[in-house]
Order: structure tokens, then sequence, then C-alpha cells
């Protein structure tokens, strides 16, 4: 048992590992702990990347066996650890004697330099370097297998005690001093007020880069919060929210802007005009697609998204929205006189934008309304059947969500003193979507933090450069199977994941450790 | 006066027509069956009263005031609640959240309370489980939650679309127990089946529906001793 998932395992692993290495992988996990934590050199990083994926191979291996002994887990760990070490390793001999043959991987394979086979080979000769890396992934495949066996066996020896399974989350609360704390709603509030506090007097310490990254983050918070409403609660999949954002900025920046209008309005007058305009945008849209719901909706939003943009950016419009080239000098908020329109400011009044967001959300949450949103969610017929005015609560959802688009739109069309066509592409609303998803679907703490992880990731990961985008997308993959309710699900979504000792039927022990294999 | 008038109603689905002119009435405190094969226009001829379809032609009357035109919400209001084919309760929210969404366009918080104490008298079950989330009951259980959730709009008229479908035989009869029930306590029902049998155990009066078209009505005792109905719905040659 333990030989046949080793074998499968390794081949995987030994294909994964060639193929990481062929598109040069190794070389951006050298850079990135270079970076992050100052390692004087690059091999650290490659290094790692080779260990951590012996050891997975070992632990998957592991993991996929049926019958557990130590025995069979060695057996697994070896054979998973020879095969990706063999086939590894002759890659590398292969790639290794080619180079000092003096040809040029380059041309057929854009990352394979001399550096770059260098950092594998550490200088030796193609054979010990093969032997090397092969050992080096024998090694960490026992190691993984030998941890995973181990886990499985706490695991299994906790429910033969009776012991449920904990999540991680339950972990965290056994430790007494976090229980406390969030069964005392008095130390809740303490630490919340710290949280506030900490935000509060973080512009000083940041410095403008990350004051402007940090801002950027809380208007993708504002927006998340806004598309919750609409999908999250009232679970219609808008793909066109970008237009309700590109509502709010272009209605601040041709109030404000001295082209192409010379209205020249006050940011503060022209604020609440964005938000309203957005909202009776969301109203328009609403109407004609009441009646699709699914896909289909999906769809006609996602057409009305592009319309927007195209309009926006059209020569026919040009004299009213600035076309192609946008407009330029939005106005800034001033107060009391002063210009408060630098991104240390902006900060706070983002901040601001984001408490009201989530005031509004938590009320509507628990009101009539959400409640009605909810049922309409699960089934709109029967809602209808219960009573509820569908239409006017699908109008409220589109409205709201439209409404924090629009004040997110233009406090970012101020901020950025800019707005044009090019700020509004499909991209905004999937990314803003993909937020909602990765953080967890109608929970606010769940938004805020795919907010993070959506914007604030990337900004991270930029030593990668042209790979950001690529690794970013690795990321959510991973995290899409590894946990698919979110980072942070909203309370009513565990509710429906059954505990074991809540379900039915309980699985065999053995089958429940398999379920979290994906870990 | 009837409490429900239904006159000649005619109800297509694009330019499908399925209700071919159907007229009936309910009296206050009467259980009356609708009974059919499938495709019968059963399920339309409820759709129809609870305002989901409109009528294309024909007049229904509650109590005095034409209902034909308004729209779903507003006749729930009125007092007209339907438990819909198939059960249909929200599977994702508790049970709480289901009974709480049956009351939804009720203010009156003292009568809700009072009509929930009421509810989980009839269904003790659904006070165990009240925490549970409504996907996680049998399928007896969520077809007693449906039932519930519709009491829980305090109706004057309640609509039921197979409440047989899809149970064990013993729990049919515990349904149409309650059913019985409920009606004692003075509730009108409309009764749609296709387990004639059943239904006409418990109906006061029955309507046969065939193709859109009502053929054949009366006590519900006299239909079923009926020949034809004997033989195509009562499995009796």
């Amino acid at each position: 048992m333990g030989l046949r998932t080793g074998i499968r395992m390794g081949l995987i692993a030994a294909i994964v590992t060639i193929f990481l290495i062929l598109i040069g992988v190794h070389m951006l996990m050298g850079r990135l702990l270079q970076s992050w934590f100052r390692v004087p050199a690059h091999w650290p990083g490659v290094w790692l990347m080779v260990v951590l994926l012996g050891m997975w191979a070992g632990s998957r291996a592991v993991g996929q066996m049926k019958a557990r002994s130590w025995g069979n887990a060695l057996l697994a760990g070896a054979s998973a650890g020879i095969i990706q070490g063999a086939l590894v390793g002759a890659a590398l001999y292969l790639l290794a004697s080619i180079t000092q043959a003096g040809v040029d991987l380059r041309t057929w394979l854009n990352q394979m330099s001399k550096e770059s086979i260098g950092a594998l080979t550490l200088g030796f000769a193609p054979l010990p370097a093969a032997g090397f890396i092969g050992g080096v992934l024998l090694v960490s495949a026992l190691a993984g297998a030998a941890w995973r066996e181990r886990r499985l066996r706490v695991r299994a020896a906790r429910l033969a005690r009776g012991e449920r399974m904990i999540s991680l989350r339950e972990h965290l609360l056994e430790i007494p001093a976090i229980s406390q704390v969030s069964n005392n709603p008095l130390s809740r509030r303490v630490l919340i007020g710290v949280f506030m506090v900490l935000l509060l007097i973080a512009p000083f310490f940041l410095g403008q880069y990350w004051n402007y990254n940090l801002g950027t983050v809380g208007i993708y918070v504002i927006l998340g919060l806004g598309l919750n409403i609409v999908v999250g609660m009232a679970g219609l999949l808008d793909l066109g929210y970008v237009a309700f954002f590109a509502v709010g900025a272009y209605t601040m920046a041709l109030l404000t802007a001295p082209q192409p209008h010379h209205i020249q309005m006050s940011f503060w007058l022209a604020l609440p005009i964005g938000i309203v305009l957005a909202a009776v945008a969301g109203i328009l849209l609403g109407i004609p697609v009441l009646r699709m719901r699914g896909d289909y909706l999906a769809i006609v939003t996602l057409g009305f998204g592009e319309i927007i943009r195209i309009l926006s950016k059209s020569d026919v419009l040009t004299g009213f929205t600035g076309g192609p080239r946008g407009v330029r000098n939005v106005g800034h908020p001033v107060l009391f006189g002063k210009d408060i329109g630098n991104e240390f400011y902006f900060f706070y009044f983002i901040l601001i934008g984001v408490i009201l967001a989530i005031i509004i959300t938590r009320r509507l949450e628990h009101s009539r309304v959400g409640r009605a949103w909810r049922a309409m969610r699960e089934d709109e017929k029967v809602s209808q059947a219960m009573g509820i005015y569908t239409l006017k609560y699908k109008l409220m959802a589109f409205a709201m969500g439209a409404a924090l688009a629009g004040l997110s739109g233009a406090i970012f069309a101020s901020r950025n003193s800019f707005t044009g066509p090019e700020d509004f592409v499909l991209l905004v609303s999937i990314n803003v979507l993909a937020l909602v998803i990765v953080g967890g679907m109608g929970s606010i703490p769940g938004v805020i933090l795919g907010a993070f992880v959506l914007k604030g990731l990337p900004e991270m990961l930029r030593e990668l450069e042209d790979y950001r985008v690529l690794v970013f997308g690795a990321l959510l993959v991973v995290m899409m199977i590894v946990r698919p309710q979110g980072l942070w699900p909203a309370s009513r979504v565990q509710l429906e994941r059954p505990r074991p000792e809540l379900a039915e039927e309980v699985e065999a022990p053995a089958e429940l450790a398999e379920g979290e294999v994906g870990s | 006066m009837a409490l429900l008038e239904v006159h000649n109603i005619h109800t297509y689905y694009d330019h499908i027509h399925a209700l071919k002119g159907i007229s009936f009435e309910l009296d206050r405190g009467e259980i009356v069956a609708l009974i059919g094969a499938n495709g019968a226009g059963k399920t339309t001829t409820l759709n129809t009263i609870s305002g989901i379809r409109h009528p294309r032609e024909g007049s229904i009357i509650f109590d005095g005031q034409p209902i034909h035109h308004l729209p779903a919400h507003e006749i729930v209001q009125l007092g007209i609640a339907q438990v819909p084919e198939g059960r249909k309760i929200f599977s994702r929210l508790t049970v709480m959240e289901n009974l709480d969404m049956g009351a939804f366009t009720r203010r009156d918080r003292a009568a809700i309370q009072e009509d929930l104490e009421r509810v989980f008298k009839l269904f003790p079950r659904l006070k165990e489980r009240r925490n549970q989330l409504g996907g996680t009951l049998s399928g007896g259980e969520q077809q007693m939650l449906a039932i519930a959730r519709a009491l829980m709009a305090r109706p004057r008229v309640l609509l039921l679309d197979e409440p047989s479908m899809g149970l064990a035989p013993i729990l049919v009869e515990s349904i149409f127990q309650t059913i019985t029930e409920i009606s004692q306590q003075g509730m009108t029902i409309l009764l749609v089946e296709q387990n004639a049998n059943m239904a006409l155990s418990v109906a006061h009066r029955a309507y046969v529906l065939e193709t859109g078209r009502i053929v054949l009505y009366g006590p519900a005792a006299e239909v079923r001793e009926n020949p034809q109905v004997r033989a195509a719905y009562l499995g009796e040659a």
C-alpha cells in the first residue's frame, strides 16, 4: 500500500518539481527570501523550496495510504523520495551537462540561465550535483512522511478518545487568554479599541508608500462590503460592479475638476451627489434585470459595466466625460481652508468610509431587509409566496451596493487627482468579487481580510515583478482548494459544515483524517 | 357568500393554455380537495390564486374583493398562505428563521409570539429542532415546517400543494391528521393532492381536474364513490 502511493506521489512531485525549476520558480523563492528577511544570498530560498517539495511528496504519500503503520509510512516516504530524487536528479544532470557543454538553454527556456542552474548544482560537477539534490529530496520526503504519520496518529488517538476534531479557530479558543477575550464583551471592546488606536497612529509611521497602499486596501474594503450586500446577502451575481465605482468617480471628477466643465464644486458637495447618482444607477440597472437570475444576471451586469466604461471613453462624449484621456485635476477635500488631499489625510478619510460601510452592513444584516435578502437568496419563488415583495428588495440591494461603490469611487478619483476609463476595466469587478469570495462571502471581517490579501499581498510580492500575478494566481487557486469557504467565513456558513459529533452518519476515523489532507 | 370564489380562470404559460376556465369556491372552515393527475393544472391553480401567476381571463374573489390582479406579496397580506409543492423550505436557514419568514408581512410582535407557541404545540418536533438548519430535517419534518411556516402568516385560507409528496405512508397519515386538526381550529383549506384516497378522506368537498378543466365535483364522499374516480385515481377496477 505504502509503496504504491509512494511511487505515484513521487512521480507527481517529480514532474511538479522539474516544471517549477524549468520556469525558474526556485530563483524567485530565493529572491523573495532575500528581500523579505534580508538574507545575504539567494540559495536559502532556492533550497527551502526543494526541501518543501520533498516534504510535500512524502507527506501526501502518507496521507493517501489506507493502512496506517510506521512501516508503511517509511515505505511510502522512501519510495516517493527515491523516485522524486532520481527523476529530479536526472533532470538536473541533463541541464547541468548541457550548460557545461556551452549550450545556452535560454534559447528554449527563458529562465534557464547559468546562475539559475548554478543555484541548484552549487558549483559541483553534474553527477555529484544530481546526487546531492536527489539525497536532499529523499531526506525531505522521509521527514515529511514521518511528520504526517505522527500528525495522523495524534488525530486518530484523539478520535478514539471520543474527542472530536477541532478547527484552528477552536484551537485558538483553547488558549485561556484568547477565549477570555472572545467571551468577554468588555475585553473584546478593549481589543477593538487598541486596534483602532493602532490604525489611528499608523499613518504617522508608515510613510507615503504604505499610507497610499493601505488607502487602496481601504477603498477595496468599501467596494467589497458593497458587493457583499449584492452578492453575499441578496445572492445577485453582479459582474459589472465597477460601473457604480465609475459613476462615483466620474461624478466627483466632473463636478470638481476645472476641465471639461468648469464647475469646480466643493469636494464635500460632490461626494454625496456621487453616492446618490451611483445609487440611482444601481436602480436603473436593477429595473431591466429584475427578472433575471444567476448566470443571466451575471452576463447582463457584465455588459452594463463595459457599457459604462466604453461610454466614458467614447469620442462622442469627449466633451462631457473627457474621453480616453480622462479628467485631470480632480478636486481635493478642503477642511478649514486646508487642502487635505494627500495620502496621509486620505487614510483617515477612507477609514471613516470603511467604518461607515461596516456599520451599514451590520445593521442591514440583522434587519427585516437582511432577512428578506437571505430568503430571496435561498428561493425567490417561495419568498414571494411568503409575502416578500422581491422586486423592491432586489432594487434595494442594487442601490445599497452601488451607493457604497459610489462612495469609494468618489474618494478614489479625488485621491488620485485623476480619473479615466482605464480605472474601470472589468478586472476591477473581478478583483472585488474575488476578494469577497476569498475572504468569505457574507462575512464582514472576511471581506476586510480578503481586501488585504488581494490588494495588500500583491504589493508585498513586488519583488517578483512579472511573476507577481502568476504566483498570486497560484496562491488563489491553492487557497480555494484548501479553504473554499473563505479565510474568515460568516458564522452562518460555519453552521452549515456539520461537525463530526453533530452529523448523523459519523464517518470512519480514517476517512475523517483523510478529509484534512488538503492542509 | 363563499370566502374564496374562483370564476372561469384561464392561465397560460406563454402560449400553453394550462387552465381552461376553472371555477370553484371555498366556504369558511371547509377543506376542499383538488385532485387530478400530473399536468392537470393543480399547482397552476394554486399559483394563480396566490398571485405567483396571473390569469389571462376570469376572476378570483377573496372575501368580496377581487385579487386576481394583485401581486403575490399583497395576497399574502390579505390572508392567503401557500405551502409550496415539494416543501421548498429555506434549507440554509434555521427552523426559527424559516418560521420568521412566514410571518414576514406581519408587524404585530405579540401575536406572532402567540402563533409561534401555537405552531410549536402543533409540531413539537419543530420546537426541539428550532436552531437546526432547515435542510438537515427529515422529509416529514420539512413538510411540517412548510405548513408551520405558512401558518405563521396567520392566514384565513391555507393552500396546500401535495403535502404527501415523497413521504412514507406513516408520515402521510400523520400530516393529514394535522391538516384535519388545523381545519378543526377554523382554518379554510384548499388541498391539492395526487394521493386522492388520502385527500378525499379528510376533505369536505372535492373537484376533479383533468387537463385544465374541472370534470367532476361534489361532496368528497360522493366523489369517492364515483366509478370513474375509483378507476382513474383510486386504483380500483
